[in-house]
């Protein structure tokens, strides 16, 4: 009921009326804050549970979202915006733990690994503690489970292992009855994330085979490759999931596709969004920020959110890589092309994301 | 103006760009804390005002409201929307505080103030005839303005301006004076006056019929109590904002000698142009730090707070320089304002021998 009214366009409408924003119950976060974090309207925030580590460079953090968090499927993504040193900052991680687990005590999960030199994730495993409230955003992406049970096999590199494992834990609990084959390849044994989880999974649910390949131990270099597939049995009519790496990816990407596997059966999910190849010649252009009268002339593939922070406006933005949305905003006139579809918008007003958008010719923005 | 050849305004820029880097380089969780704290007490505040008004049928009640909500629209449009608005706390990356969103508790939507203070006031100051701001086309507080017999009244409408601010400044951009010379169309502001009508109406429906409304048996003590509130508001903030340029020592400048100026130029520019007065730290809080006008030009867009901080190195180039750092009490500035509104307003013959202070500090 207060959610319904919230939503609805006389709440927005006296939101502005009264305190000159479009959420009205927002205007009240800094003081709900002090009572509870969870109580803010304008984000939905979680508060870290607990902290556990996996690996020497990986943690699972187990958070409880505020009661309107809206749930997910198990293999999607979310955004975190953690305030560090007084600046916020977003990145997205998937989800390690199952919407069951989420249902039974409201909690959910991100596995975190420590990138080196990363701004987030090193501030994460060193200060992120029980008790610290974080912002969460709704579920994104569908590297879903089939809807019916089918033959899955899963080629999984380092901590692409986070959403199979809310996968496979789903699926052994609906009593999942296909086989599905889990090939996991890490660089050591120390980098196996979760490993108790997934013996546990392997001893309970016989439909799963786990193979685990280091890469980089001595003496066993076992990338991926034909051999190992050939002893996944039928492994021309398994639907095929891809997590990892850039160059696992490519890499089983390639190997199946010569297998005829036809591209609807082949799921993949990135940590970063693929990029297109775009053609430079005809890039760049004169970029007008029609709100602030600043003009500027751009060369190559610059995106308008670098451009737009080269001529010292600073928009809103989050993930800079096309995802959130947070820098959506109102081109008016020009072409834009898409850095991640490799698509040319049309020449009228419309909205684009400016962290992919890079000018083709002269455009104007509502900055 | 003080005159310094090319090379010292570029070790000019030197100096003042490193001091901002600095404070650029150590921006972080304090000002992040301090801002937030702000908030809240404007939350605090304005919550509190609006819930005891209805009851301000009992004096001392009606008094504590009063002061509660016109403290936080002061606290809400000086420290809090004008500094926002600069750009002061985009590096912190929360949509509430974002420049560009922003939109404060006042009679001048966000954007029309964006493009008149922001980036006219900001870019030209001081230049007469491209800074509106400087008089607000309304009061001749220059040589620069031939003396004419209405200039006699200024003082009355200095006064009037004063008690109705938030309207003037949302009618700024209109340019009233270029429609009365037929410069421009009244169709021409249509856009604006649109928005004008929009963020206008809305603040006055809040503050006139919203919430007198909904607490209907004592309608006319909130209405009382808001009206005294914007008033409150209304004449601190263009008090403040008066003995920002308008001080006796506070330069003026002309369109040709600011043509294709270096960057060091424009901050001697603002140096020279702007105005501080000292006061206690909430007299620095409720003047959004525009107490610190000189460090607030130079640096428009570094949080408010760090003014205090950086205004000893500020100092130390100004007398570097052979710069006059304009500063005084709160009641000596103001006085200085008064009497170059008063001054102008006479006939330039009439003036120069009453007041002789004002005949050098015309370029
Ligand atoms: S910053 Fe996230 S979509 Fe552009």
């Amino acid at each position: 009921m207060l959610a319904q009214l919230q939503t609805s366009g006389a709440v927005h409408w006296l939101g502005r009326q009264l305190f000159n924003r479009e959420d009205p119950a927002a205007f009240f976060d800094p003081l709900l804050e002090r009572i509870d974090p969870l109580l803010t309207r304008q984000t939905i925030r979680a508060r870290v549970i607990s902290v556990t580590d996996e690996t020497p460079d990986t943690k699972t953090f187990v958070l409880e979202p505020a009661g309107r968090w809206q749930g997910f499927r198990a293999g999607q993504h979310i955004a975190l915006t953690l305030e560090i040193n007084g600046v916020r900052r977003t990145r997205t991680f998937s989800l390690s733990g199952t919407p069951a687990q989420w249902r039974q005590n409201g909690t959910i999960a991100v596995t975190v690994k420590r990138i080196q030199g990363g701004q987030v994730t090193g501030w994460m495993h060193e200060c992120l503690e029980p008790g610290a409230t974080l912002s969460v955003s709704d579920a994104f992406g569908d590297f879903d489970i089939p809807d019916v049970a089918e033959p899955a096999i899963y080629i999984v590199g380092g901590s692409g292992i986070t959403p199979v494992l809310s996968h496979l834990e789903t699926m052994a609990a609906d009593g999942y009855r296909a086989p599905v084959t889990l090939l996991y390849y890490v660089r050591t044994h120390q980098d196996i994330i979760a490993r108790d989880r997934l013996e546990a999974l392997a001893q309970h649910w016989p439909a799963l085979a786990l193979k685990i390949f280091t890469t980089e131990e001595a003496g066993s270099d076992q990338r991926l490759n034909d051999h190992q597939l050939n002893q996944v049995p039928g492994l021309n009519a398994r639907r095929c999931f891809l997590c990892g790496p850039e160059g696992l990816m490519d890499l089983a990407g390639d190997l199946l596709h010569r297998r005829n596997i036809p591209e609807d059966r082949i799921h993949c999910t990135r940590f970063s969004a693929p990029t297109v190849e775009l053609d430079g010649d005809n890039l760049g252009g004169q970029v007008q920020f029609a709100k602030s009268g600043k003009q500027t002339e751009s060369l190559g593939d610059a995106s308008i959110l670098d451009i737009a922070e080269a001529s010292g406006l600073s928009p809103k933005h989050g993930c800079r890589m096309g995802i959130c949305h947070q820098c959506s905003c109102r081109k008016t006139s020009g072409t834009v092309v898409n850095r991640l579809t490799g698509k040319t918008s049309g020449q009228g007003e419309e909205t684009i994301q400016l962290c992919v958008s890079v000018p083709a010719g002269a455009v104007s923005i509502d900055l | 103006m003080k005159t310094l050849n090319e090379s010292q305004l570029n070790e000019l820029q030197q100096d003042l760009d490193q001091i901002r880097d600095q404070v650029i380089a150590d921006l972080g969780e304090r000002d992040a804390n301090y801002i937030g704290k702000v908030v809240r007490l404007h939350r605090s505040l304005e919550v509190g005002g609006r819930v005891m008004m209805p009851f301000g049928f009992i004096p001392p009640v009606f008094l504590a409201a009063t002061t509660a909500l016109g403290l936080s629209k002061i606290i809400e449009n000086m420290e809090i929307g004008h500094n926002v608005m600069h750009g002061q706390y985009d590096w912190m990356n929360d949509p509430s505080l974002n420049s560009q969103t922003y939109e404060w508790d006042t009679a001048c939507g966000g954007d029309s103030w964006r493009r008149t203070h922001n980036y006219e006031h900001h870019t030209y100051t001081n230049i007469i005839g491209k800074d509106r701001d400087y008089g607000y086309a309304l009061l001749r507080l220059s040589e620069d303005d031939k003396w004419r017999p209405a200039h006699l009244l200024q003082f009355a409408n200095y006064v009037l301006l004063s008690v109705f601010f938030q309207w003037g400044v949302g009618l700024h951009e209109l340019e009233f004076e270029r429609l009365r010379n037929r410069e421009i169309t009244l169709k021409e502001k249509t856009p604006f006056l649109k928005e004008f009508f929009r963020k206008g109406g809305r603040q006055a429906f809040k503050d006139y019929v919203f919430f007198p409304l909904v607490t209907l048996p004592v309608a006319p003590v909130v209405l009382a109590g808001n009206i005294s509130a914007n008033l409150m508001r209304n004449l601190w903030s263009s008090t403040v904002i008066f003995c920002g340029h308008f001080t006796q020592d506070a330069e003026t400048f002309s369109e040709e000698e600011c043509e294709g100026e270096s960057k060091g130029h424009w901050y001697l520019r603002q140096l020279t142009g702007s105005s501080n007065f000292t006061g206690s730290r909430w007299v620095h809080l409720l003047s959004g730090h525009l107490s610190y006008q000189i460090e607030h030009h130079i640096f428009p867009d570094l949080p408010a707070h760090r003014y205090p901080e950086i205004s000893e190195q500020v100092q130390a180039v100004c007398r570097k320089y052979g710069i006059h750092y304009n500063t005084g009490s709160f009641a000596r500035q103001y006085g200085t304002v008064l009497k170059r509104i008063a001054g102008f307003s006479l006939p330039d013959r009439l003036r120069t021998r009453l007041l002789p202070e004002f005949n050098n500090a015309v370029a």
